[in-house]
């Protein structure tokens, strides 16, 4: 019949618009602030929720050499090999998060908060920006 | 059915920037677009199926509910969900679905709802095979939901003719909402339940400093976290340590700028060491990115914007590259022969 012939189509394009749709609305999901760090080097894996960095918040305590001088980490997103023993043994995030300078490790989920598949990335970073589309995969 | 054919017809022809093609159910609108936000909650949308969310702002009524959804809210809704591409008939449908869904008791403001929602659901749909059932099953306890099952079409064709008419006046409403890259201003600084990379049902994360307790006393600025923080640390609104410890140590700040003459029409770099001295130390950025030496450092914006030299920090941390006269900030001489380029 005619117009269920139609009909057909209309699904047949309601549906393509659909994807349409969904691949320019799917993008802008995360609007963390800028710089925040998410770290799933082995988060993932583990079970536990990657980590959020917020970049902003540590600012506001220590210049940026204090971490990134004095405590040796490199500036880049993941790159720093990052365990749970290494920051046992004070190393890393490790030198202040002891109970002493910081709140200690035992707060897992104060820094193992984000989105389980959350990919390592600098948020919002140019790369993020420019080279992979906000929410692709994301290289480390 | 009959009728229900002429009210869609009716319909199509009424909205000419609508094409022919099929209205998507509540339910498919819902899923494709709207559950983005309003399954976790993003930005304080009411999540789907959470009586307690949606009671307050269906108690505004529906037709107010549908401009929020048509037109978008400053809270953050964007018009139409962000996605252009909906009518405002599957917009509507959506609400239905999701209010349907949120089982809201909705005594009164619900009657002049459903023709909206009936002719667009109850033309394609129940005829067709599979995905109707559902939204009508659901549908079918509330008393919105019962015109779906066809009664009453005649009251149904002027409300649908009014409810349309008004919103195709005012289409994209929000002009930022266009660009996906441009963050509007309802969406910076958001809390971290609800900025989309922590986890909303980790009970740390309720527990994290919201980025806005602290901002608005800071600086502004036009990019990034919206915080000048150069300005910030001069002005003393932050007295971040220089030494993990000890809140006395300082840092070793050199006052020495830096000019690097760029080609093209440009603003030629000016680059300060007393800025980044405040905050880095030498060795953070000699010799591993920048070689002390004149001319030793060829920068190119393309190489910035990978994220090298100056994009090690700027456009990850720093103030992003938006900002160029930030950077370009020594006017050139005018000169007919150029003696830039290097």
């Amino acid at each position: 019949m005619k117009k269920s012939a139609s009909r057909k189509w209309w699904q047949a394009f309601a549906g393509m618009l659909a994807v349409l749709a969904l691949a320019f609305v799917e993008a802008p999901v995360a609007q963390a602030e800028y710089g925040d760090v998410v770290i799933n080097n082995y988060a993932d894996g583990a079970g536990m929720r990657p980590v959020v960095f917020p970049h902003w918040f540590h600012r506001l305590r220590f210049r940026c050499k204090v971490c990134h001088a004095d405590l040796g980490f490199k500036f880049k997103a993941g790159g720093n090999e990052i365990t749970m023993v290494k920051i046992i043994d004070g190393e890393f995030c490790g030198a202040c998060h002891n109970g002493d300078v910081a709140w200690s490790v035992e707060n897992c989920n104060l820094c193992h908060s984000g989105k389980p598949g959350t990919p390592t990335q600098v948020h919002e970073s140019t790369i993020q920006k420019l080279v992979q589309p906000t929410g692709a995969t994301n290289k480390k | 059915m009959k009728k229900t054919y002429v009210i869609a017809s009716l319909l199509i022809g009424f909205s000419a920037t609508q094409p022919a093609w099929a209205a998507l159910s509540g339910k498919e609108v819902f899923s494709k677009t709207c559950t983005v936000c309003h399954t976790p909650g993003i930005a304080g949308a009411p999540r789907f199926g959470n009586t307690a969310d949606w009671t307050p702002r269906v108690a505004k009524g529906l037709p107010a509910l549908y401009q929020s959804a048509l037109k978008g809210t400053p809270k953050g809704m964007p018009a139409k969900g962000g996605n252009q591409k909906l009518s405002d008939d599957e917009t509507r449908a959506a609400v239905d679905y999701m209010v349907t869904a949120a089982k809201v008791e909705t005594p009164k403001a619900a009657e002049p709802a459903p023709p909206a929602k009936a002719e667009v659901k109850a033309a394609p749909k129940p005829v067709t095979a599979k995905p109707a059932p559902k939204p009508v099953a659901k549908v079918a306890p509330q008393p919105a939901a019962v015109p779906a099952a066809v009664p009453v079409p005649e009251a149904t064709a002027p409300a649908t003719k009014t409810a349309s008419a008004a919103p195709t006046n005012v289409p994209g409403s929000d002009p930022l909402s266009f660009n996906r890259l441009l963050k509007p201003p309802s969406k910076r600084n958001l809390p971290p339940a609800e900025d989309g990379i922590h986890d909303p049902t980790n009970d740390g994360t309720h527990a994290l400093l919201p980025p806005l307790s602290v901002f608005p006393n800071m600086p502004k600025a036009n990019a990034g976290n919206r915080v000048d923080w150069v300005q910030a640390l001069e002005k003393g609104v932050i007295k971040p340590r220089a030494d993990r410890t000890d809140p006395t140590a300082e840092m070793m700040v050199m006052d020495l700028n830096v000019v690097r003459e760029v080609k093209g029409s440009m603003p030629n770099v000016v680059y300060p060491h007393k800025q980044h001295t405040e905050w880095l130390d030498c060795s953070n950025c000699h010799t591993g990115i920048f070689i002390p030496q004149k001319g030793a450092n060829p920068i190119s914006m393309a190489a910035i914007l990978l994220g090298e030299k100056c994009g090690v920090c700027h456009g990850k941390v720093s103030f992003p590259v938006s900002e160029c006269r930030k950077c370009h900030s020594q006017k050139k001489e005018f000169n007919p022969t150029p003696t830039a380029a290097k």
